[in-house]
């Protein structure tokens, strides 16, 4: 193999052959069992169970070990997963799920009903983020037989949405390890456990995770791989020489650094691709803390919008990856993007200043106006350049900002539960419906420390009202046009902003068999990923 | 005066004072070379060196001109190195004079007390406290004098033991003088110029020391440090690496520069060397 394709590479005919070549054999392949999957786990967690935590982190690890009742297919459609079949009453109020037979969690007890009823009462409703808004009016889960469990809500809840929102938010985690216990403190949430196609292993904080072959997995002979190994790599330039070693075969979610992808692009042994990723848009944020006076006034925070030159910073320091934004709804959400005609803020420094005096803030010594901190995610590269590139623009309009520089769970704790910070940013990811991952970041009432939810201190009744109408809207056209209505209320109001729109790139190692087969990739389960030799 | 002359003629130390003040000189026309903020947008990012005039030395991944960053980082890495030194050696002159002088169990409690530092490696316990304490420059100034004070404690504490029982302070001692005024005004001067020579090695290392947190992204993001561009570059090294090798050299420079001097004034103040 590498003797021909070193011949192959001596004439550039051949070199278009050897690309087109692979391709065709994937289909006559023989699947090959066995083999290690190494995976880059950029940024710590302190929970790995998704039923406890939405996010692409989490997704990585725990959606290989556990699994959701509904996934998607290749072609991004609901799949059946945990559930075999769904179906909803006429007035919404009531949703049934037939689950799957015979399935067992990783220590050998059957999965039933009742596990639903747990997860959605006391995780999806209580605790998960995104999953508490979703869940707002889930009066019960009744377990009339061990394989039915039957959701009520107080209003209609549309079953597109809960398709939807189930590859995600629709993840189980097993009653009897749970139960009576303080769920958020439980050790499970380090060590996972599951019925997915991989059993939990060991987690070394710093080093790497490892998940073995679940040797009784439902779905016959899966999965193909022996173990799946993460290894914490926080450093991007390390983790691109990794992969370029083979220690890695695949990074998700934009880790590596920019200028990487562009390098790693044109080499044949990788595929770096926004390919798989399609499920998961995500925008750069700027989110506002109201409990500061000064970002209370609304003049101000539209004055911040508008000294930001956002085509500028994307044409110079994003490239390829990412397009200017309009607001929460991304344009790839072909189902409720509203269009580009919402209110915007332009780039416009003089009009930036002219709000900044009109709110009272004049220019004091050395031309500033007031100070503020800003906290940047510790993750992607893009956030630490939009950080500096907000730095930087702020300054011209008088306002000195200061960066604060916190590891992930130090961010997430002081922006998201203790409110301490002026400005944030990080990425609002979008998944296939608003009500899933996005009116959270609007709704009021979020409980506090969820992350990536309302906790800038403000409250809207006409965007509540709204939201909560979409979210049980049954007719598809009615709620499109909902979701007009809110994101042309927020992007007036300007609570947060969401002006950078983005799909996550990937990079593959071109060993891999079936990776990228659906839109949410790097978060499902990987039962039919292998290894070429 | 001949001190002056046997440190003029060492070529090592002459070397090492033009660098040092081609740096100083640097830190103090920063503002007129290059009035505007370092840390604002110039252009686009990661210009290579020499492509536009503008830029003499290229910008960053972050659009920030490099150049005017070495001449504002000058400034920053000089007064970290000056003010932590000065603090490592004031708390280590105080420390070593009062535990050499009394002896006893104040020099028992204190020479512990140096040891249970001088056990932790300074780079961890530096960590430790930008992990406590937050990681402005004041901040981290204050913790690099911090973490620096134990070898010029024990420096000084040798040198005062060897003096406390000389003819000068025993004469002292028999008019009557008070010790606060036999330390300070009496030992201490004859104590300081090893103490001075070894504040050249602090310096430098204090210099490294803020590079190595700004390296790992653990320094104050909001000044132009070149440890801070060292750490920005990281990410672009595999191409664009001069993002990193230029503030490189320039810490290369300053740290050579501060060990030459500091080895110069070493040589010329030592009498036996003198002599030869």
């Amino acid at each position: 193999m590498n003797l021909s394709r070193r011949a192959m590479l001596s004439t550039s005919a051949a070199l278009a052959s050897s690309v087109a070549f692979p391709e065709l054999s994937f289909a006559q392949e023989q699947p090959r069992r066995g083999g290690v999957m190494t995976v880059h786990f950029a940024t710590e967690q302190r929970i790995l169970n998704p039923s406890l935590q939405a996010s692409t982190g989490v997704y990585i690890v725990g959606g290989k070990i556990q699994e959701p009742l509904v996934d998607l297919d290749a072609a991004g459609n609901p799949a059946p997963c945990l559930a075999e079949s769904w179906e909803s009453s006429a007035d919404g109020k009531t949703i049934t799920f037939k689950l799957r037979q015979g399935v067992t969690w990783h220590d050998g007890k059957p999965f039933t009903s009742a596990d639903v009823q747990f997860t959605a009462m006391e995780m999806w409703k209580k605790i998960l983020n995104y999953g508490t808004a979703l869940q707002l009016f889930l009066e019960a889960v009744d377990t009339p037989d061990p394989h039915t469990a039957v959701f009520r809500y107080a209003r209609p809840m549309p079953m597109n949405l809960i398709l939807r929102a189930m590859p995600d938010l629709g993840y189980v985690s097993a009653r009897h390890i749970y139960e009576g216990s303080d769920i958020r403190q439980n050790p499970a949430n380090t060590a996972p456990m599951g019925t997915g196609p991989f059993r939990f292993v060991q987690y070394e904080r710093g080093q790497f995770i490892i998940a073995e072959r679940n040797p009784n997995y439902w779905r016959n002979n899966l999965p193909y791989l022996d173990r799946v190994v993460w290894r914490v790599v926080g450093d991007r330039s390390a983790a691109a020489a990794q992969m370029e070693a083979g220690q890695i075969l695949f990074s998700p979610y934009s880790a590596l650094a920019i200028a990487d992808f562009q390098r790693l692009g044109r080499d044949p042994r990788f595929d770096v691709t926004t390919k798989g990723n399609e499920g998961n848009a995500r925008t750069n944020t700027l989110e506002f803390n109201f409990r500061n006076p000064v970002l209370a006034d609304i003049r101000v925070r539209r004055a911040i919008a508008h000294a930001l030159d956002v085509p500028f910073f994307i044409e110079n320091f994003l490239g390829d990856f990412a397009k200017k934004g309009t607001g929460p709804i991304p344009s790839v959400s072909t189902d409720y993007y509203p269009g580009p005609d919402t209110p915007q803020y332009a780039f416009d420094r003089r009009r930036a200043n002219a709000l900044l005096d009109e709110a009272g803030h004049r220019r004091g010594a050395g031309g500033v106006r007031f100070t503020l901190r800003l906290h940047p995610a510790p993750w992607g590269e893009d956030i630490a350049l939009w950080s500096t590139f907000i730095q930087q623009s702020l300054q011209e309009v008088g306002i000195r900002v200061e960066v604060v520089r916190l590891d992930a769970a130090g961010f997430l704790r002081t922006v998201y539960n203790d409110w301490n910070f002026d400005l944030a940013t990080g990425w609002h990811q979008y998944r296939n419906d608003p009500a899933v991952s996005t009116t959270v970041w609007y709704r009021s009432g979020q409980p506090k420390g969820a992350p990536w939810t309302n906790q800038w201190g403000w409250t809207d009744a006409q965007t509540d009202q709204i939201i909560d109408a979409a979210q049980t809207e049954l007719d598809p056209a009615k709620r499109k046009a909902l979701y007009g209505d809110f994101v042309r209320r927020v992007n007036d109001q300007i609570p947060l902003w969401m002006p950078i729109e983005q799909i996550f790139v990937s990079v593959f190692n071109r060993r891999l068999r079936n990776y990228a087969n659906n839109p949410r990739w790097a978060s499902s389960s990987w039962h039919d990923l292998w290894l070429a030799s | 005066m001949r001190f002056l002359v046997a440190y003029l003629r060492s070529p090592p130390a002459m070397i090492g004072l033009v660098l040092l003040l081609v740096v100083i000189g640097m830190a103090l026309s920063a503002d007129w070379f290059y009035p505007r903020d370092p840390l604002s947008l110039a252009g686009r990012p990661l210009i290579w060196p020499g492509a536009n005039p503008r830029f003499l030395l290229g910008t960053d991944n972050s659009g920030r001109d490099i150049a005017a960053q070495i001449f504002h980082g000058a400034r920053v890495s000089l007064l970290i190195g000056v003010v932590a030194t000065s603090i490592a050696i004031a708390l280590g002159i105080v420390i070593g004079a009062l535990a050499g002088y009394h002896g006893g169990w104040v020099d028992d409690v204190l020479m512990r007390v140096t040891e249970a530092f001088q056990t932790l490696p300074n780079f961890l316990l530096l960590l430790v406290f930008v992990a406590v304490f937050g990681s402005d420059i004041v901040t981290v100034t204050i913790a690099i004098g911090a973490v620096s004070w134990p070898a010029p404690a024990r420096l000084t504490r040798a040198e005062f033991l060897t003096l406390r029982n000389r003819e000068f302070v025993q004469a002292c001692r028999t008019i009557g003088m008070g010790d606060g005024r036999i330390i300070f005004r009496e030992i201490l001067p004859n104590a300081l110029p090893p103490v001075i020579v070894y504040a050249s090695v602090i310096m430098a290392v204090a210099i490294l020391l803020e590079s190595a947190l700004a390296f790992l992204r653990l320094s104050d993001p909001n000044v132009a440090s070149w440890g801070n561009l060292i750490g920005l570059g990281r990410d672009v090294l595999r191409v664009q690496w001069y993002v990193s090798a230029i503030p490189g050299v320039a810490i290369l420079v300053t740290v050579l520069a501060v060990s030459l001097v500091g080895q110069g004034l070493n040589d010329a103040l030592n009498p036996r060397l003198r002599k030869r």
